[in-house]
C-alpha cells in the first residue's frame, strides 16, 4: 500500500466518522455542533469538489453555486447516508448530478437566449487573479489556448465518457469508485475510459496537427 | 513459450494497446509492468510518451481549476455554505400582516388628498357661483338684449329698401343727365351745340 493510498484510507475513515457524528448531532437537534463538525468535511472536500464542478461547468460562478448546492444538499440529506459507502463517493454523486442538471438547464436557456459576448470560459474575473510569480504573457496565452483546446475536446466526448475520464484521470478514482459514482459496471467504466482517451488522442492530435500546419503556413508566407 | 506468444511479445504494440495498458493501470490504481513493455524499448518509450501526455492533461486541468478557485474564493464559498445552512435551519418567521401599520408615505398622502379635495370643492363652488351670476345677469338684462336682438333684424329689413331707393335715384339722375345732354335745354345755344363735335361722333 502506498502512502497516498494509506492517507486516502485514513481520510475516508475520518470522513465516515465525521459524517456519522454530524448525523447523530442532527438527530439530537444540536444543530450548531453538527454544523461545526460538518465544517471539517467541507474543508476536506471543498477544493476537490470545486475542481470537479469547474471541469463540468467551465464557468466559475456556476461551479461555485453547484458546489454550494451540493454541500447544502448533502448536509440536509445526511440521514440517508449509508456508512458502508465512502462519504467522498456519496458526495461526488450528489455534486455530479447537480452539475448535470445545471448543464441541462443551461442548454435549455441557451436555446432561447442569445449568449452574451464573453471572454474564454472561466475568464470573467480574470482580473481578480493575483499577479505574483506568474509566467510570461506569451506562456499564459499558450497555456490558455491549450486548456481551451482540451476543454473543447472534452466537451465533444459523450457525457459518460467525460465523467469517467474526469473522475478516474483528474481525480484519481479507481474503476470501482467511478462505478459507484456513475452507476456503471466496472468493466463498462474501463471501456469508457479507454474510448475517452482514444477519442481525446484523435481530437487533440488533429488540433495539434492543424496548429502546426497553420504555423508552417505562417512561416512560409 | 509458444510461437504466438513470442510473436505477441516481439510485435510492437499499437496506440490502442498502449492505451489499454494505461487504462488497466489507472482503473486498478496499481501500475503493473506489462511483459512486452519490459522487453521492448520502443514501446516503452511510446508508453512513456502517452503517460506523460495524459499527465500533462491532468496537470493542466488541475492548474486551471485551482487558478479559478484561489484560497480566498474557497474561503468565501465556505462561509456562504454555512450561511445557507444556518438560514435553512432557522425556523421560518411569520411576519404579521401590517393591518394597522401606517405606510411611510401616509403624511404626504393625507396632505395631498386634502389638497385635491379642496381643489375639487373650489372648482365645483366656482362653477356653481358662476352659473348663478350668469343667470342673474341674464334675467336683469333681458329688455336691452331684446332690443339689441331686434335692432339688427330691423336694420337687416331696411337695407334692401335703402339700396333700392338709392338705385332708382341714381337711375333717374343719370337719365336726366342723358336727356339734358342729348337735347340742349336753352334755345339760344342750340346752334352752337349743333356745331360742337361729340365723343360719340368721333368714335363713329
Amino acid at each position: 500500500m502506498t502512502g497516498a493510498q494509506a492517507a486516502g484510507f485514513t481520510g475516508r475513515e475520518a470522513d465516515s466518522g465525521a459524517a456519522s457524528a454530524v448525523k447523530g448531532l442532527q438527530a439530537e437537534g444540536r444543530h450548531a455542533e453538527a454544523r461545526e463538525r460538518y465544517a471539517e468535511l467541507v474543508g476536506r472536500h471543498q477544493r476537490r469538489a470545486s475542481r470537479i464542478a469547474f471541469h463540468y461547468m467551465r464557468d466559475m460562478a456556476e461551479a461555485d453555486e453547484a458546489v454550494q448546492d451540493a454541500f447544502v444538499k448533502a448536509y440536509s440529506h445526511l440521514a440517508s447516508f449509508r456508512e458502508e459507502l465512502p462519504f467522498e463517493v456519496w458526495f461526488t454523486r450528489i455534486l455530479i448530478n447537480g452539475c448535470l442538471d445545471r448543464i441541462k438547464a443551461r442548454t435549455r436557456r441557451e436555446r432561447w437566449i442569445a449568449p452574451m459576448p464573453d471572454g474564454p470560459a472561466g475568464e470573467r474575473d480574470f482580473g481578480e487573479r493575483v499577479a505574483g510569480n506568474d509566467p510570461s504573457p506569451e506562456e499564459q496565452l499558450l497555456a490558455r489556448e491549450r486548456r481551451e483546446r482540451l476543454a473543447r475536446a472534452l466537451s465533444k466526448l459523450p457525457e459518460r465518457q467525460r465523467s469517467v475520464f474526469m473522475l478516474s484521470h483528474y481525480e484519481g478514482c479507481t474503476s470501482r469508485e467511478v462505478s459507484v459514482v456513475t452507476g456503471l459496471n466496472e468493466s463498462t467504466v474501463r471501456v469508457h475510459l479507454f474510448r475517452a482517451i482514444r477519442k481525446l488522442r484523435t481530437l487533440l492530435g488533429e488540433g495539434q496537427a492543424q496548429g502546426t500546419k497553420v504555423e508552417k503556413r505562417r512561416v512560409h508566407s | 513459450m509458444s510461437i504466438l506468444n513470442r510473436l505477441r511479445l516481439t510485435a510492437h504494440l499499437d496506440d490502442a494497446g498502449l492505451t489499454a495498458i494505461w487504462t488497466d493501470a489507472a482503473a486498478s490504481g496499481v501500475r503493473q509492468q506489462h511483459p512486452h513493455l519490459e522487453n521492448c524499448a520502443v514501446c516503452r518509450t511510446r508508453f512513456a510518451e502517452l503517460s506523460s501526455w495524459l499527465d500533462t492533461l491532468q496537470s493542466e486541468a488541475t492548474t486551471e481549476a485551482d487558478e479559478a478557485f484561489p484560497p480566498e474564493r474557497l474561503a468565501a464559498q465556505h462561509a456562504q455554505i454555512f450561511r445557507r445552512l444556518e438560514a435553512a435551519e432557522r425556523p421560518a418567521r411569520v411576519i404579521a400582516f401590517p393591518k394597522f401599520a401606517q405606510p411611510l408615505t401616509s403624511r404626504t398622502s393625507h396632505a395631498s388628498r386634502w389638497v385635491a379635495a379642496a381643489a375639487a370643492a373650489g372648482l365645483i363652488v366656482g362653477v356653481g357661483v358662476g352659473q348663478l351670476m350668469d343667470l342673474r345677469h341674464s334675467l336683469s338684462d333681458r329688455p336691452s338684449t331684446t332690443q339689441a336682438r331686434v335692432a339688427p333684424a330691423s336694420a337687416r329689413g331696411l337695407e334692401p329698401r335703402l339700396q333700392s331707393i338709392s338705385a332708382t335715384r341714381d337711375e333717374a339722375f343719370l337719365s336726366e343727365l342723358d336727356a339734358s345732354l342729348s337735347r340742349p335745354a336753352v334755345p339760344e345755344l342750340r346752334a352752337i351745340d349743333a356745331f360742337t363735335p361729340r365723343a360719340d361722333d368721333r368714335s363713329r
